[in-house]
């Protein structure tokens, strides 16, 4: 056995010297090529072995990655998204004030800038809470503007905030006119939460859809030339003595953010204020 | 016994060309070749491991292009020195196996260098020993291992169910 073993380690060790020579004396075709009849089959199909072990490997190491990958782009994505809603944001809200800023400095009354900070939009009560009160001089009847139009008006004054009345709460009622027609009426809130304005039917033939509604200025509380709304629809009553318009409000009462609170005493005619704005 | 050498080579052979890439840590890829043949001359004696280490090292020399015959040579020595030593190690111990294997690669590595430097093997040997054999050899300790615990570990399952 041992000998067998010696034998054996002998022709090993003779055979392999052999190899090199013959390789080292310029026979490496000769070796390799003895050998490459042996080799190439069992190196084929080991590479065709490690091909799909690794082609297994790396398409589970793809997976992975991508796996990983994925999970971080969609907390990239999503963090993107979240930035570029707060750039919206941004710009919109810096859009408005910008608006907000035109209007109180085209102003001829005093005015304050208020921001929302409540809501109340049941059927009962309409209303804003604006972040302006009684440390602020704002007064109970406190004109409420924006961009756009008319608010409403300022109904409840507490220390740090002021409860607004919207042109839409049931209990609303606002002196205004038509501009096209000079038709005067009153503007209702209803309690669906539309408006209506009121007027004289006498006086209401020219009243057409789409006729701009203002603030008369008439009572002094509101200043004259404020959009309200435009006229959407007309009930023609017949005989009765009043007839109903509808108005689509100047003002989209549940999107507003910033609001300007009108302190200052005068009358004046805001019309041209807001002539930009469709009015 | 030929197809157990066939098999155990091959699958060195495959684990090496399969697994070898896959287990390359820092640029240091273990030599399962070398692993497979002292674990298979340790089992079977000096014949089988120096029949094992021939054609495994042939088959290495062949796959990376080298001079042919030159790891056939040295693994055929290592297969053979430990299957004749086989009886008289005590290496079912971990603490063992480790330094074992490293001081077989590294011996290996040696019989290796000295072996191309009779045919003008170019590279310094401090550089060989420092970049590819020594770390080679912590790894094949350390992976050799592995594969004792788990092939003892297998044994032991297999005589318990039967």
């Amino acid at each position: 056995m041992k000998i067998r073993a010696i034998v054996l380690l002998g022709t090993v060790a003779v055979a392999c010297l052999l190899l090199l020579t013959l390789q080292m004396r310029g026979y490496t075709a000769v070796a390799t090529d003895a050998l490459a009849v042996v080799t190439t089959p069992i190196q084929s199909t080991l590479a065709r072995i490690n091909r799909s072990a690794v082609g297994v490997w790396s398409t589970y190491r793809d997976w992975k990655n991508v796996r990983a990958e994925n999970r971080r782009l969609r907390d990239e994505a999503q963090q993107l998204r979240v930035e570029a809603l707060q750039v919206t944001e941004t710009i919109e809200e810096n859009r408005r004030l910008r608006r907000l800023l035109a209007l109180k400095a085209a102003m001829p009354l005093e005015t304050l800038s208020g921001e929302i900070i409540a809501r109340e939009w049941g059927g009962w009560v309409r209303s804003l809470t604006v972040n302006r009160g009684r440390s602020d001089h704002v007064s109970r009847m406190t004109a409420v503007i924006a961009p756009d139009g008319l608010i409403g008006r300022v109904v409840d004054v507490r220390p740090g905030a002021s409860v607004v009345q919207v042109l839409i709460d049931p209990a609303s009622t606002v002196g205004a006119h038509a501009v096209r027609s000079r038709t005067a009426g009153i503007v209702e809130g209803e309690p669906r939460g539309t408006m209506r304005f009121k007027y004289m039917a006498r006086d209401g033939a020219g009243l057409e859809v789409g006729d701009l509604v203002v603030t008369s200025g008439s009572g002094g509380l509101f200043p004259r030339g404020i959009p309200i709304g435009r006229v959407r629809a007309i009930d023609d009553r017949g005989s009765a003595l009043f007839h109903y318009a509808q108005l689509a409000p100047a003002v989209d009462f549940a999107r507003i953010d910033e609001v300007l609170l009108i302190v200052g005493e005068g009358a004046h005619d805001l019309a041209a204020l807001f002539e930009g704005n469709g009015g | 016994m030929r197809t157990l050498v066939v098999v155990a080579v091959f699958g060195g052979g495959i684990a090496h060309a399969t697994l070898g890439p896959a287990l390359r840590i820092a640029d240091v890829a273990p030599d399962i070749p070398l692993i497979v043949v002292v674990l298979l001359a340790l089992r079977r004696g000096p014949e089988f491991g120096c029949a094992a280490g021939f054609i495994a090292g042939l088959l290495q020399d062949a796959a990376s292009g080298g001079l042919l015959g030159v790891q056939a040579f040295t693994k055929a020595l290592i297969g053979f020195g430990i299957g004749a030593l086989g009886g008289r190690l005590r290496v079912s111990q971990p603490l063992v196996q480790v330094p074992g294997l490293v001081l077989l690669t590294i011996a290996e590595g040696l019989a290796r260098f000295a072996l191309l430097k009779l045919f003008h093997f170019p590279a310094p040997f401090l550089a060989v020993m420092t970049y590819v054999v020594l770390p080679q050899a912590l790894y094949n300790g350390f992976l050799g291992a592995a594969l004792v615990l788990a092939l003892t570990w297998s044994e032991s399952m297999r005589e318990r169910t039967t």
